[in-house]
């Protein structure tokens, strides 16, 4: 496990591929729409993005463990679900409830963890049950698509901050602050080890348990914060508005060249994968392709991009 | 105690108190207390027409889980999500093969399957030389397979079921409907090729240790590519089935079975690892899953507490199958 970045054999970096297809589909996506490179384009690719990149993040945390997070999806319409229920015009209430539905993302999200980390069953499938449950109870206090969220909450979202910088960038240079900051700490090591070989961690004296924990709950904090801007964004509450976000994330962190065993690769991939999945179907859009055909060409595209993010690991086995 | 368990499937000797506390025996115990409780609840839940049905349910569930436990026994993370989108193309292909006409059955049960198996044989490929995850692999190719399957249907499915066929999917057999005694055949031939066959060895083989298996001289990873092509030929199958039931097709049919699929597999005591656990336990594991629902489809409560009630079942079942304490 190497922080520092090695220039000599940045092609074996596990994160380099997806930065190439990154740039091939920028390039794809300007040259498709005339007006990408200018700020109202730049602001509103950013709004369509910030959930899917913050998600991302939240499940490359999860990945980088060794575990997966498929109820991520639920638990961020659940939130959107408590805020538009309880959400008031009063600045005082917006504050509250978004605290509020931040807490509660958190609170599932260490449910999560606890569960997975205390009894020890499969991520993947305890990560599904807590999604039905979720998502059972989201369809309990919203059968249909609704509620209410004030207008002035969305338009402060959409707002700008300075003339040129979009108050939703704030999300994102807030998510890489906490990012920075826990890749100083020992936790960021401890991630990389039990992720690794569990085993192995706690021979060394890793506390295996609880760093799992702490995993959950950060990756519940970046859950919240996508919750909010679905919520900002759609300006409802919807049950199942979350749910393409479980399986759209693990995608994003695999193209941006994590293991799916964990322990592998760098929490940067997940961003860019994250991009490239809002890029492309921005592309898909904009190549004029019906609908029909975009579901398909979606995953011809995700097989092409792992193919791709596969060929540092097929180079390391080659030079070995 | 991971080899000793994948050494009593593979030998078949298990003495009788071990039997009857062993996982498969404590989920059909689960089975038992679900139908008991499904009568208690509403009287004439036990009777042998409403078990049949509930039975006839679990079917395809359980096809689809054929598939899916081969995949999960081969190891290395296997697993196939596509098992869903391969299944709803299966039952429009058929249709669309079939259309209504008795003559073109075996048009359908050669072609269905081979479009099936096609999808699987291209996951394979790519899981195994390209390696990447199996997981992400078989979930874009259920990307993919939903747009094939709206593309060449445009939204709008046609064709339909021929009268053999639906005779097939609801009639009897003195009271038994035919679809559970293909159910029964399928059972034995599936537990008879895992377990007497030289190909289901090499399954448990390279399920609990692919690097044994590669030096012992199988071709591991192509070994692997034919597992989820199998797997994809058995989901399309199932399609066909389910059309044999529905005797219309409609877009998207198998987007409910993927996770329960797996799920399944946990509780029947297969481990996810690979390696471990047999097909009769898969199918006690679809039947207590579809039992589950009826129950709640029975109770006709609204979908968000069934939604809360299989959540928080699945949950329990799920820790208390597959939880083993950690640190």
């Amino acid at each position: 496990m190497k922080n520092r970045l090695n220039w000599k054999n940045i092609y074996q970096n596990p994160s380099f591929p997806s930065f190439l297809i990154l740039i091939a589909i920028i390039i794809l996506n300007a040259s498709l729409q005339h007006n990408f490179f200018t700020y109202r384009t730049f602001k509103s690719n950013l709004l369509t993005f910030t959930p899917l990149i913050l998600t991302s993040i939240a499940q490359g945390l999860v990945i980088l463990v060794g575990c997966v997070d498929l109820s991520l999806g639920a638990t961020v319409s659940l939130i959107t679900v408590l805020m538009a229920s309880l959400m008031g015009d009063s600045l005082l209430s917006i504050f509250i409830v978004v605290l509020l539905g931040s807490g509660l993302a958190i609170l599932m999200s260490f449910v999560n963890g606890f569960l997975i980390s205390y009894f020890g069953p499969p991520p993947l499938l305890t990560t599904y049950a807590t999604s039905v449950l979720w998502f059972g109870i989201a369809l309990f206090f919203m059968p249909t698509p609704g509620g209410y969220i004030p207008k002035s909450f969305s338009k402060m979202y959409r707002s700008d901050l300075f003339p040129n910088f979009p108050v939703v960038l704030l999300f994102l240079i807030g998510a890489f602050f906490i990012l920075f900051f826990i890749s100083r700490t020992r936790f960021y090591k401890h991630i990389y080890a039990v992720g690794g070989n569990e085993d192995a961690a706690y021979a060394n004296g890793v506390n295996v348990f609880l760093t799992k924990i702490k995993v959950f709950l950060l990756s519940g904090v970046f859950i919240a914060l996508a919750s909010i801007c679905v919520v900002a964004q759609t300006a409802t509450g919807d049950a199942r508005c979350g749910l393409s976000f479980s399986l759209n994330s693990v995608a994003a962190s695999i193209i941006g060249g994590l293991s799916f065993s964990g322990g592998k690769g760098s929490i940067i991939g997940p961003i860019m994968g994250g991009l490239i999945l809002g890029l492309l179907i921005n592309v898909l859009y904009f190549a004029n392709i019906t609908s029909f055909y975009q579901e398909f060409m979606k995953g011809i595209i995700i097989i092409f991009s792992l193919a791709i993010g596969a060929i540092p690991k097929y180079l390391k086995t080659r030079s070995l | 105690m991971n080899n000793n368990q994948s050494q009593n499937v593979i030998l078949d000797k298990v003495s009788p108190k071990e039997f009857l506390f062993s996982k498969l025996a404590i989920s059909f115990y689960a089975i038992i207390f679900l139908f008991v409780l499904g009568e208690i609840i509403l009287p004439g839940f036990i009777s042998f027409s409403h078990v049949m049905s509930v039975l006839r349910l679990s079917v395809f569930l359980g096809i689809v889980a054929l598939g899916q436990t081969l995949v999960v026994l081969s190891g290395n993370e296997g697993i196939d999500l596509s098992v869903g989108s391969i299944l709803s193309i299966g039952v429009v292909l058929s249709a669309y093969f079939l259309n209504g006409q008795n003559i073109n059955i075996p048009k359908a049960l050669l072609l269905t399957p081979a479009v099936g198996l096609a999808f699987g044989l291209i996951s394979g490929l790519v899981i195994s030389y390209i390696e990447i995850p199996p997981i992400i692999m078989t979930l874009a190719m259920a990307s993919v397979v939903e747009g094939t399957s709206l593309i060449i249907t445009k939204g709008f499915p046609t064709g339909n079921a021929p009268p053999l066929l639906e005779t097939i999917g609801s009639g009897k057999f003195f009271n038994i409907p035919y679809l559970i005694l293909l159910w029964i055949l399928l059972i034995v031939v599936a537990s008879f090729v895992l377990k007497k066959t030289k190909w289901g060895h090499l399954l448990y083989g390279v399920g609990s240790n692919n690097l044994t298996a590669e030096l012992s001289g199988v071709r591991v990873k192509r070994f692997r590519v034919f597992v989820y092509g199998i797997c994809g030929a058995i989901a399309a199958l199932a399609g066909l089935f389910l059309l044999s039931y529905t005797g219309t097709p409609y877009l998207n049919l198998g987007a409910t079975y993927t996770m329960p699929s797996i799920a399944a597999l946990a509780i029947g005591g297969i481990s996810l690892a690979g390696g471990n656990g047999d097909y009769l336990g898969a199918v006690i594991g679809c039947i207590i899953l579809t039992t589950l629902n009826s129950i709640l489809v029975a109770l006709r409560t609204t979908e968000a507490v069934r939604q809360i009630t299989y959540g928080l079942l699945l949950l329990i079942l799920v820790i208390a199958y597959t939880g083993r304490r950690k640190r």
